[in-house]
């Protein structure tokens, strides 16, 4: 069956976060003025303003802690109705400590998710040519 | 700058009738609120000349407002918004008659919240809402779409980091269904919460259940300000302002990539210093209560209590009558209606002017109220109000 969910929508200034993800590879976006990640990825640094911007390769290899979660146990949007229980969850890098992360933990019970879990990334497929990065347990 | 303290009150405030569904448009429920506020003012509608109200899109204009209440005004003005918004456009307001643009402004909020746009979601278009949210691809496709769960995930992180408990939240919603107990216009009114209840109740949004959520209502609510000159010759009481203050984040913040950046911190001082008086001299409060963890992170916001004792302070009952702080004495957004917060400034002019007197409604030595706004951690807006 077609993947009913929705598709991350590209644009001009996130697009090689979503290309990498669909070539199942972490690009963050960084600031080269003051050094801060940028993430979500904007036209420029949410922290002082600089459109000096780099992307930073993390690799198909990321792995992080759970920062912060919620269970989400009704579909608050269109194609989610069969994923109750649900997580979504804040993770923070372990390479890029500033950075956290928002994707679902799958692949385990809800009931078990706690802030400081161990997840690795991992991309799913969700149609020819996409993938999206998602959470599963370390 | 200007010295603005107790310069300019609030002279009028008035209410539509509250539904599930109105039958009717925003713009009549706007007028019925709008003649309502005017009547308790003692105005008349052309005595207006400013009339201004924010919305998401789901409201009439200010400028049909008047048209409609047969005024031809010098100054309208609608924006988008939500929680903060009341006190961004009393602080417009006080600028606009500061300067002699205008006397007397109406502020209104309408929405048909339950019968017609609902905040709490349902009928989206998922690719609207990842292009009209900052950042919002990144949420939208793992089903983070409502307010429960962005602002869930900032409750989760914070009460592990405070020690706030479920129980903590539930009785910030037992206090607030409480004081709904004793006001017949409250949505949940004849309907009281005990912790029992509250516990039972399974989670809708980890870590929410239902009675964590405010609301849906259809309705209107209004309040006219002015120069304290001209609140002498209004026929009710009025509720000065003695200092208002907003701040405004990243405005990605449905993504919360810095959950320690929260604008209701930098608020909190900068009301307090406006208005000359500290978190000991408040006698009444109108707490923002989209969520119930809200008003927790707000009372340590607004030093109301210490970080990591706001728990003991709700659990020992000080949101409730006769407590420390008096709060959301209406029954709030939580229990009683919801218009982004302007029902509980309704309700607090109401306490500040000693309008419930001689019933058990009435805050005792009720003379300084806070009144916050919280529409994420991106933006707070609050004033202090006097008697
Ligand atoms: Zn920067």
């Amino acid at each position: 069956m077609d993947y009913q969910k929705p598709i991350p929508l590209k644009n001009q200034d996130n697009h090689p976060y979503w290309d990498a993800a669909d070539r199942r590879e972490l690009l963050i976006q960084k600031c080269e003025s003051c050094q801060h990640y940028s993430h979500p990825p904007g036209p420029a640094c949410a922290k002082c303003g600089s459109t000096e911007l780099s992307w930073e390769n993390l690799g198909s290899e990321v792995k992080g802690t759970v920062y912060s979660f919620i269970v989400s146990y009704r579909p608050f949007l269109p194609g989610f109705q069969d994923d109750p229980p649900l997580v979504i969850a804040t993770v923070e890098l372990e390479k890029a400590p500033q950075v956290k992360l928002i994707a679902n933990v799958l692949d385990c019970n809800p009931e078990e998710v706690n802030i400081g879990m161990n997840v690795k990334m991992t991309w799913q497929d969700i149609k020819e040519g996409r993938a999206l990065p998602q959470w599963i347990p370390a | 700058m200007a010295q603005i303290k107790d310069r300019y009150a609030i002279v009028g405030v008035g209410e539509s009738e509250r539904s599930k569904n109105s039958g009717t448009t925003p713009l009549h429920l706007a007028l019925d609120a709008a003649r309502a506020a005017i009547q308790d003012a003692g105005l008349e509608a052309k005595d207006i000349d400013g009339f201004m109200s924010y919305s998401e899109n789901d409201s009439c204009t200010s400028h049909q407002l008047a048209t409609y209440l047969g005024v031809r005004p010098k100054y309208v003005k609608d924006i988008m918004g939500g929680g903060s918004s009341t006190e961004m456009l009393i602080a417009d307001a006080i600028g606009l008659i500061e300067t002699g643009q205008v006397n007397t402004v109406l502020i209104y909020r309408s929405m048909n919240g339950r019968s017609g746009v609902r905040m709490g979601g349902g009928g989206w278009d998922v690719n609207m809402l990842q292009s009209a949210i900052d950042g919002g691809s990144f949420i939208i496709p793992y089903g983070a779409g409502g307010p429960a769960q962005w602002f869930g995930l900032f409750a989760t992180r914070h009460m592990h980091e405070t020690g706030l408990t479920q129980e903590h939240l539930g009785h910030v919603c037992v206090s607030f269904y409480e004081h709904a107990q004793r006001n017949p216009k409250a949505y949940f009114y004849g309907k009281p919460l005990t912790m029992e209840q509250y516990k039972e109740t399974p989670y809708l949004s980890y870590p929410f259940n239902k009675h964590d959520f405010c609301l849906e209502s259809d309705e209107a609510n209004a309040i006219i300000v002015t120069s304290a000159e001209r609140a002498k010759d209004c026929q009710s009481r009025p509720v000065y302002i003695m200092g208002i203050a907003a701040r405004q984040c990243v405005s990605h913040s449905h993504y919360w990539s810095d959950l320690t950046e929260v604008a209701a911190d930098y608020v909190a001082d900068d009301v307090y210093k406006k208005a000359g008086v500290k978190p000991e001299d408040l006698d009444v409060a109108s707490i923002y209560d989209c969520y119930s963890w809200v008003v927790l992170r707000q009372l340590e916001a607004y030093g109301i209590a210490p970080r990591g004792e706001v728990g003991d302070f709700v659990a020992a009952g000080n949101l409730r009558l006769g407590g420390k702080l008096p709060s959301n004495t209406a029954g709030g957004m939580l229990s009683e209606g919801y218009t982004h917060g302007m029902n509980n400034v309704l309700e607090i002019v109401r306490q500040i002017r000693h309008e419930y007197k001689g019933t058990d409604r009435q805050v005792e030595n009720c003379e300084i109220g806070l009144c916050t706004g919280w529409a994420g951690p991106d933006i707070a807006g609050a004033m202090i109000l006097r008697n």
